[in-house]
């Protein structure tokens, strides 16, 4: 009697005292393994195609004079939005110029371009490939979740190991980090598509690739659009982070400031992302509201 | 041209298990509750005749949109056939083709409409009526010509490079028509398509289709849940009622000899002037409300009882020679011709003393309309020439208000 309560008293004081899970240990030893076994593969197989879009698109960016650079800012906001806009991002980007980081801004910038182009690609057939099957999105989901909600520096560690320092890990981060809303609004932009359209496709003897292309996509552009925004932004975000293992730009120019103490340093980084964010994001939204879908839906 | 035998549609985890009790005959209810399985269409047969109007009726939920949707298997059918002539393959069960073959039946031979339009909002009014062309696989140039020909077609040639929500909604719905058209599908399914529309565009729309399916001679299954728009369009109507067809006829055989008490229903609140025909409702010279009044250079004169004054001659072959009243001849006109020379003037209350004559297949309501002309009555003829009987006042209240007629 007397000893069956002293157990429960143990029990209920320290129930986590009889069972000791080691994922420490479990987890140091997975990456160690994927380390060990990946590491070759990795930096053959897939650092050399980012590194390689990273380079073309720096190097493409950069060999615009600055001047025409921000006249083609100009003109864009104009064609994507409107002329406000047009004026909101030519001054933001003089700003930054301005402020004497322009060259780390054209940095930034190709991270940015080449994480998102990446997401694109690999974020656009898994959209697509969720939204036609709910058993494949079932699988992908929680695996979406992790992406977007493990800290990131939790992942730059093993990123770092695999990829050594320097702008791939960054950008590999980068992907992880920025992809799930891709894959998520394309896949709920398809699923939106009012059935109607998709009955009145099927009778006139679409096939499904034709349905795909010719009325749910188009359809689900608007939506695509603003996961594509969102996507944008999280790469941003990303760029300070990415800047403690290796990677340049404003990111760089924040965490260097920091380091060194140096506040305005730290500062001119962090407005020059925040103008370099805010001018992209109303670029985005100017296309994803000229996308043929939302046209006239207004009226 | 397009045959169904015993279509059924049961919805729900088990669709075979209510098969048997739908061979029993059961109901709707009866099913549900014993299966948990929903009767969409239950043994509905049918046969449409190339180039006809066959019109489905029913209120909501009856089936009838489940119904259309098994013809072109959007909806597939549990069980019985669908048989689909063309000239090309003869004749085929729809229930048994492939996918493959399903999605050339629908580019070539059945195109749709639907109640809510379903235009693509993402594309121009063009790009919208050739879409079938671009699924067959024309080319850009074939695509335009034929699209902005059914654009003439309906009325929205102008159109062509607005977008849908720049339209009305009568407007929306000619698109939706020149889309099933330019494909010169043999077969067009309208799924109450005029029935989110205006009464007024309503009527302008069943017009024009009327007019369209003079020209194209398509074979046309139109679904509606108004018995007029069914009347006015249908060539045939099949009544429909919890999955059931319950009667299939000409309008007029609906309209006069509704089957069920829930057919009956219907009709009461149908307007009879624009179905009923003059052959249906006159009183036949054969019947024992005539008299002879004699012979004279070969024709037999014959009176009615309550108006011997007034003397119809017909030959030996039957045909009307000529009217008389107290002996006096009467001019004798046709029905067109009266009502031609009168459109546009004044009605008067003063009706001329002439003899009006009209066919067989005239609708009451131009009978009327002739009425107004003549204070006799009105004589009905056969195609051949013959003269069948005669429409008065008491045929004529008859026609409206209780839609039965005489049967010789």
């Amino acid at each position: 009697m007397g000893e069956s309560l002293e157990f429960l008293r143990t029990l209920m004081n320290d129930p986590f005292g009889f069972l000791d899970i080691p994922v420490r240990q479990i987890i140091t030893d997975i990456v160690n393994w994927i380390v060990a076994n990946f590491r070759d593969f990795s930096r053959t197989y897939i650092s050399p195609p980012v590194r390689g879009v990273m380079n073309s698109v720096q190097w493409a960016l950069s060999s615009i004079p600055p001047g025409i650079f921000l006249i083609g800012i100009f003109l864009l906001g104009w064609w994507a939005a409107s002329w406000r806009i047009a004026v909101f991002s030519i001054v933001s980007f003089a700003l930054i110029g301005f402020m004497g980081v322009w060259d780390q801004m054209i940095i930034t910038l190709s991270l940015v371009v080449t994480a998102v182009f990446f997401c694109i690609l690999f974020g656009l057939p898994l959209g697509i490939l969720s939204s036609r099957s709910d058993r494949f999105y079932a699988i992908l989901r929680p695996i979406l979740d992790i992406m977007q909600t493990t800290p990131p520096f939790v992942y730059l560690v093993p990123a770092v190991m695999l990829f050594s320092i320097g702008n791939v890990p960054g950008l590999i981060a980068t992907i992880v980090f920025a992809m799930p809303p891709v894959i998520r609004l394309t896949n709920l932009g398809i699923r939106q598509v009012n059935s109607e359209f998709i009955e009145a496709a099927v009778a006139f003897g679409s096939s499904r690739r034709q349905i795909l292309w010719k009325v749910q996509f188009p359809l689900a552009l608007p939506t695509i659009m603003a996961g594509l925004n969102q996507t944008i932004m999280l790469s941003l975000s990303m760029v300070v982070i990415a800047a403690i293992i290796g990677a340049g730009g404003l990111g760089l120019e924040v965490y260097a400031g920091l380091e060194r103490l140096n506040i305005g340093q730290a500062f001119v980084g962090g407005i020059g992302i925040v103008l370099l964010a805010m001018v992209l994001d109303r670029l985005t939204q100017g296309l994803g509201e000229k996308a043929p879908g939302v046209r006239h839906k207004a009226d | 041209m397009i045959r169904a035998e015993n279509v059924s549609k049961i919805f729900g985890s088990d669709p075979e298990s209510a098969l048997p009790l739908l061979k029993q005959g059961k109901s709707k209810d009866e099913i549900r509750e014993e299966t948990g399985q929903t009767v969409g269409v239950n043994n509905a047969s049918f046969d449409i005749e190339p180039g006809e109007v066959f019109a489905i009726m029913g209120l909501s939920g009856c089936g009838k949109s489940t119904l259309i949707r098994c013809v072109n298997r959007i909806i597939d059918p549990t069980a019985g056939s669908i048989f689909f002539k063309d000239p090309e393959h003869g004749e085929q069960d729809i229930t048994t083709l492939n996918a493959e073959q399903l999605r050339i039946l629908r580019k070539r031979h059945m195109s749709m409409v639907f109640q809510h339009f379903a235009l693509f909002p993402h594309r121009t009014v063009l790009s919208n009526a050739s879409y079938g062309l671009e699924i067959q696989g024309r080319s850009n140039d074939e695509r335009e010509l034929r699209g902005q020909q059914v654009l003439d077609m309906v009325g929205l040639g102008q159109w062509g490079h607005a977008y849908p929500s720049e339209l009305s909604g009568g407007m929306q719905q000619r698109v939706g028509l020149a889309r099933a058209l330019a494909t010169e599908a043999e077969v067009l399914l309208m799924d109450e398509p005029f029935s989110a529309l205006d009464p007024l565009i309503k009527v302008d729309m069943q017009q024009e289709l009327k007019k369209i399916q003079r020209e194209l001679q398509r074979t046309v299954l139109f679904i509606t849940h108004d018995l007029d728009e069914a009347m006015r369009i249908g060539d045939h109507i099949a009544i429909m009622e919890e999955g059931r067809i319950v009667q299939i006829g000409s309008p007029e055989q609906i309209l006069v000899n509704p089957r069920t008490d829930y057919v009956a229903k219907f009709v009461e609140h149908a307007d009879p002037t624009g179905v009923i025909t003059a052959g249906t409702i006159a009183l036949p010279f054969e019947s024992d409300a005539f008299e002879s009044s004699g012979e004279r250079d070969g024709i037999r004169y014959s009176h009615h009882r309550d108006h011997p004054q007034i003397r119809y001659g017909r030959d030996r072959d039957g045909r009307l020679r000529g009217v008389t009243i107290d002996d006096r001849e009467v001019p004798m006109q046709q029905l067109e011709q009266v009502l031609d020379a009168a459109e546009g003037a004044e009605v008067s209350r003063l009706r001329d003393e002439v003899a009006i004559t009209c066919s067989e297949e005239t609708v009451l309501r131009r009978v009327l309309r002739g009425r107004l002309h003549s204070t006799l009555p009105v004589i009905v003829t056969t195609g051949d020439g013959r003269a069948r009987g005669l429409i008065d006042d008491p045929e004529l209240i008859n026609g409206i208000l209780e839609k039965r007629g005489h049967t010789a």
